[in-house]
């Protein structure tokens, strides 16, 4: 089983430290809520300020934007190769569910591949392969910075609790727990539980799709991709482990989530430009849902 | 009906960057009182469009039904960065009219959907054609102590979204008569059972504010249009003598008094409602 901790923190849970992190990554990643990685380290030991910290700089970057678009816009070519899920169809939805499924799929479609980034990213500095940018004495390549915030249109990161009431929906959370190895449920699959019915037919289009050999190729791509991508972050990255035990963090632990995570991300990205392609035509799909702007920063 | 089953009936729009969902509904008995202005039903806190479920098919009967969900609420946009007062409200109710091809509707409201309506009235008074409020806030009537609690911005922090409202169906109950069926009851709080939702509900708590209906008290004997208003005479949230001041000072106000009724009006005394309401809507289009 994935080294996910069933353990996480809330957004509404947070406090100190963790809240201080919450309230910096919705807007650096410019996205509504936190998702089940960054709950997920918040809940280890001082571990995620200790993440964070060395790497929000770079979060806020156009190079990161740029190569989190860019894994986005691999995935979405991938699921266009791949089977349609036709889950949309099957579910019966009325016109505002409808809308709001969309709405909360372009939300994961557009951050989940930063969270990969970010993951590929931790994964390289723990495994001491991240080296200082060359680029960076050269001022003429100092970073444009991201304008912050999510856009004002996303969707709200809302979703229904990991054990929810509703007996269909847990009996699909229990398989997907079960067939993609999983101790947590990603939001993404609580985010979709808000309607069940499309839960169980994404699911049931879903679930062999993540037993083809193009679909394993596909999120090997994104995994590879996104650690060269991560390498080529602009701006100075100091991880060493050993500020992390310094800091009270369990570096054999954080390890173990951070691959864990990055062995699972390219899987979920490749779902949601899956199930997003039941909304819109394969050009769209190819599109950011919300293109940065950029502003300059004073000298 | 099941909330699921309505939430499957609700269209949708974009009001700007936020989006609201609403029901429209017309029944084929409505023949040609269809083409009459038509009736929008406006829920309270901390309620959506789902309080109407019952009376939604008697209005539907006689004339067009819009039953929106307010901004903030239920099934509209549940974001946490833009104002849910009755102002606010007022206006987007306003603009989503337009975006219909509305010109004027017989407004039909409960809690602050009232204070929306007679914002409405006041405010944009060619947009209301009749008017309905049941144990309306109004003057000073409002906010309430459970509401003013619920609202504080750490006050439900860090408590669950299922715990949060959890509690608050208990202290929803004394808002009725006899106490209300418990799947009814936790429809009503269903879009607010998330951690989105319930942060959403606390922000539209937050959002109410005494002087938006004061500032309109001089205003209310300005609406010239047919108003009835309905009261649980043993509200405990909104007393009922502010139901009798409001019908003193509209002109052309009908005060209708209910026994063995609370705040829920509707659900305490569902067949009495309706027909009310019928009799109202009917006057109101054999008037025109």
């Amino acid at each position: 089983m994935l080294g996910l901790s069933k353990r996480t923190i809330d957004e509404y849970e947070a406090s100190g430290e963790i809240e201080r992190v919450y309230a910096e990554i919705q807007p650096t990643l410019r996205v509504s809520g936190v998702n089940l990685n960054f709950r997920t380290w918040a809940a280890q030991d001082h571990l995620l300020p200790l993440l964070w910290d060395p790497l929000k700089a770079n979060c806020g970057t156009d190079t990161f934007e740029q190569s989190a678009d860019e894994l986005r816009a691999t995935a979405a070519a991938s699921a266009i190769r791949l089977s349609r899920l036709e889950a949309h169809p099957a579910a019966g939805l009325g016109e505002s569910q409808a809308f709001q499924l969309h709405e909360a799929l372009k939300l994961y479609h557009f951050v989940n591949p930063k969270l990969l980034l970010f993951t590929s990213t931790v994964k390289l500095a723990l495994d001491g392969e991240l080296h200082a940018p060359d680029s960076f004495a050269d001022v003429s390549k100092t970073p444009r910075r991201v304008t912050p915030g999510a856009p004002p249109d996303m969707y709200p990161m809302a979703m229904v609790d990991e054990q929810p009431d509703d007996t269909t929906v847990q009996e699909v959370f229990d398989d997907i727990k079960q067939t993609l190895d999983l101790k947590s449920v990603n939001s993404d699959y609580r985010t979709m539980a808000l309607w069940p019915a499309y839960l169980k037919a994404m699911w049931r289009s879903l679930k062999p799709v993540t037993q083809q050999q193009d679909y394993t190729d596909a999120a090997d791509r994104l995994r590879d991709r996104s650690r060269q991508l991560a390498g080529q972050l602009p701006l100075p990255i100091s991880l060493p482990t050993r500020t992390l035990e310094a800091g009270g963090a369990d570096v054999d632990k954080a390890i173990e989530t951070t691959a864990a995570f990055e062995c699972l991300l390219p899987g979920l990205i490749l779902n949601i430009a899956l199930c997003l392609r039941d909304f819109v035509d394969d050009d769209r799909l190819s599109e950011s849902p919300w293109p940065a702007s950029y502003r300059t920063l004073p000298e | 009906m099941n909330w699921r089953t309505y939430q499957a009936q609700q269209r949708v729009t974009r009001l700007g960057d936020r989006f609201l969902s609403y029901i429209d509904r017309t029944d084929e008995s409505a023949g040609a009182a269809s083409q009459a202005d038509p009736v929008v039903l406006l829920h309270g806190i901390p309620t959506w469009g789902y309080l109407w479920k019952d009376l939604i098919p008697e209005v539907a009967a006689q004339r067009r039904t819009l039953v929106p969900d307010l901004l903030g609420f239920g099934f509209s946009d549940q974001r946490d960065c833009f104002d849910r007062s009755i102002d606010r409200q007022a206006a987007a109710i306003d603009r989503w009219l337009d975006q219909l091809g509305i010109e004027s509707a017989a407004i039909v409201a409960h809690n602050i959907g009232g204070g929306v309506a007679l914002r409405l009235a006041t405010l944009y008074p060619e947009r209301v054609s009749q008017l309905c409020v049941m144990n309306t806030v109004c003057y000073d009537s409002w906010p309430i102590e459970l509401m003013l609690q619920f609202g504080h911005p750490s006050a439900n922090r860090l408590v669950s979204a299922s715990k949060t409202i959890g509690g608050l169906a208990l202290a929803l109950k004394s808002g009725f008569a006899k106490s209300p069926d418990s799947d009814f009851l936790e429809a009503l709080l269903a879009p607010y059972r998330t951690e989105v939702g319930k942060r959403s509900l606390v922000r539209n708590a937050a959002a109410l504010n005494t002087n938006q209906t004061t500032e309109i008290s001089h205003l209310l004997p300005s609406i010239d249009v047919p108003t009835l208003v309905l009261w649980g005479e043993d509200d405990k949230f909104q007393d009922i003598r502010f139901g009798r001041r409001l019908a003193t000072d509209i002109p052309n106000a009908e005060f209708v008094p209910l026994s063995d009724a609370r705040h829920f009006v509707m659900v305490d005394r569902p067949d009495e409602v309706a027909k009310r309401v019928s009799e109202f809507l009917s006057a109101g289009v054999l008037n025109r």
